[in-house]
């Protein structure tokens, strides 16, 4: 019993962290119809920025944060300015290989700035931190942090979306771009803003990782498709959705991982399959 | 009888075509043909044969990506299922590439009937992550089950001397013109494919389904008989894959950046068009496997060459989404 409890615990903890690297996701597609397969790669970028603040200047992980956040909305504003704003005139194959296009870049030209080696952050506040809940489940801190900030991090995504005039204007543009803008709502600015979102979260959700993942030019690519199965199962667009998704594909993974480690992805990826199919607008989506 | 007759004629009549192009696809062809006798180089030699099977991949990918308007991502999982289905029945039973091979496209489209008869209840960005998501369980499957090597792969048998039946000869030049066979009959069976009843259905269904389905056209049947016919290309050409380079593993033949290479060269060539997936084929692979050559063994600049590859994918997406034909009919179009 105890053991599966920590694997549930451990699931959920985990799931909040793929939670908030779909978040961006899911607003990015919402606002503006774009799956963006460079999304993994923004990731590997924020954790990479998280690393050298700590290698460099001995920032701890946790306050480099700030660092991967910042870097994130710069690379989300510079990829929508200088690439996606071109690729909407095309049709939607056009799309999927742009960003896939700025995927490969960004991976690659981190291989060739930072090289092939694995690296991780050895020394932070929180790691090698633990607790205990009621006896019986032991907490690892550096994975209890990342989960928590993933949650305030999706309230202040919330509010913001749905209590202030920004936010409300981007859900106008997500509904019907054409009618926004005759309401004097900027569908070009709207789109620049889910990508600042979008890069911003998934930032910082790489920031947060460092303190018990690995970083390497490859690391996007298992967490871009963990992110679009996630996004696909709460819904395309759907932030509560996609918080409740990464939660359930989180416990998935971790409860298949204690029986079967390397089938852990594919039950992700079966599952994903198999409910789409059923329910082809995910488990929250309002979009088709 | 008259039907087969009247499909042979129609493959093997391009007269639709303008003249210039006819002109330039002869040219073109008589290259490829004596292409061997020309260059001796055999890294050459091997870049024009994995152009020919990337041409391959990219005419079926064609039918249902190009023709039918569906992006379909995860076209590496039929290469997989036919390569493994060869190697492995010659490693277990010797069975000759001739007799494995048919076996292998079928197993592909019997895969690609069973998964298309869910996959096409989905449209648009669920349908090609959906695809992808597929593609990525048989692919972990098979890199985890023992009995087809596992992560080690398969190495096929050497037979010693040079084979006809089971492929294997000591110059690549057989592999080029067996390759070569395999493409030229591609090509006819897509100049008849997109003259065909499926070939109009998939157009109107890729303009507009709710049309498409209002003028009697089975939607979903018609998607999924490309699916299947697109399979069954990608198959042919995983086969040879298999035979050609005697060694295969999940991450060379099934991995999700082949299926997105192979739809990839057909889009940037031009999607729709009978010389686009050949186009897109005959400009990236080269490009990548000589980048690759020039500067990616090249100490300190690791990455370089996918980065140059990444900036024409980028480039051409953003500023001409129709792929190299949509320039080649602009310019068409701007003479009269």
């Amino acid at each position: 019993m105890g053991f599966f409890l920590d694997a549930i615990t451990s699931g959920i903890l985990m799931g909040l962290i793929f939670s908030l690297i779909a978040l961006g996701l899911t607003i990015i597609f919402g606002v503006m119809n774009i799956v963006n397969f460079a999304h993994g790669e923004f990731l590997m970028v924020g954790m990479y920025i998280a690393y050298w603040c700590n290698v460099l200047i001995g920032l701890d992980p946790l306050f480099g944060l700030p660092f991967s956040i910042a870097a994130g909305i710069l690379l989300g504003l510079a990829s929508y300015y200088l690439l996606v704003r071109y690729l909407l005139r095309g049709p939607m194959i056009a799309q999927l290989f742009g960003t896939f296009g700025l995927m490969l870049f960004i991976r690659y030209l981190a291989l060739f700035i930072w090289g092939p080696n694995f690296r991780t952050v050895s020394h932070g506040l929180l790691m090698g931190k633990s607790m205990l809940l009621g006896n019986v489940v032991v907490l690892d801190l550096s994975k209890v942090v990342p989960a928590i900030v993933s949650i305030i991090a999706f309230f202040i995504v919330s509010y913001v979306i749905n209590n202030t005039k920004v936010g409300k204007a981007l859900q106008a543009t997500a509904l019907d771009a054409e009618a926004a803008s005759y309401m004097g709502i900027y569908a070009d600015r709207m789109n620049a803003l889910a990508w600042a979102i979008g890069g911003g979260t998934v930032g910082l959700a790489g920031g947060l990782m460092v303190n018990f993942w690995y970083i390497t030019p490859e690391v996007g690519l298992l967490f871009v498709m963990i992110a679009f199965a996630t996004v696909a199962l709460g819904g395309f667009g759907s932030i509560k959705g996609a918080f409740y998704a990464g939660v359930i594909i989180g416990v998935i993974e971790t409860l298949v991982g204690v029986k079967a480690p390397s089938f852990k992805f594919t039950i992700v990826y079966a599952a994903y399959f198999i409910i789409v199919v059923f329910r082809p607008q995910g488990l929250f989506g309002w979009k088709e | 009888m008259e039907g087969i007759k009247g499909a042979i004629k129609d493959a093997l009549d391009f007269s639709d075509f303008p003249k210039s192009e006819r002109i330039g696809i002869i040219i073109f062809y008589i290259y490829l043909l004596i292409f061997p006798w020309v260059v001796s180089s055999s890294f050459a030699r091997a870049v024009m044969i994995q152009f020919l099977l990337f041409a391959l991949y990219g005419m079926g990918w064609n039918t249902i990506g190009g023709y039918g308007g569906q992006v379909a991502l995860g076209k590496a999982q039929y290469v997989g299922i036919s390569a493994y289905t060869v190697a492995m029945m010659m490693i277990l039973f010797n069975i000759p590439f001739w007799v494995s091979m048919p076996i292998g496209v079928f197993l592909a489209v019997l895969w690609s009937f069973m998964i298309g008869y869910p996959l096409f209840r989905l449209k648009g960005h669920y349908f090609a992550i959906a695809t992808i998501a597929v593609s990525l369980v048989l692919q972990d499957i098979f890199r985890n089950w023992e009995f087809v090597g596992g992560e080690r792969g398969l190495s096929l048998p050497f037979k010693g001397t040079p084979n006809f039946l089971y492929m294997q000869f000591k110059s690549d030049v057989y592999y080029y013109y067996f390759m070569l066979i395999f493409f030229t009959l591609g090509l006819f069976y897509m100049n008849w494919f997109r003259k065909s009843r499926l070939g109009y259905q998939l157009r109107a269904v890729k303009a507009n389904e709710d049309v498409a389905a209002s003028l009697g056209i089975n939607v979903r049947w018609a998607k999924i008989k490309a699916y299947a016919i697109a399979s069954a290309f990608v198959a042919v050409g995983g086969a040879f894959y298999a035979v050609y380079h005697m060694y295969i593993d999940t991450s060379s033949v099934m991995h999700l950046e082949l299926s997105i290479l192979i739809a990839l060269m057909a889009m940037l060539g031009g999607a729709a068009s009978l010389w686009g997936p050949i186009i897109g084929a005959a400009i990236l692979v080269p490009l990548d496997r000589y980048l690759g050559s020039w500067i990616g063994g090249a100490k300190g600049l690791l990455g370089l060459d996918l980065i140059i590859y990444s900036i024409i994918i980028m480039l051409v997406a953003a500023l001409e989404p129709r792929g190299i034909w949509g320039i080649v009919e602009k310019v068409r179009a701007k003479r009269g």
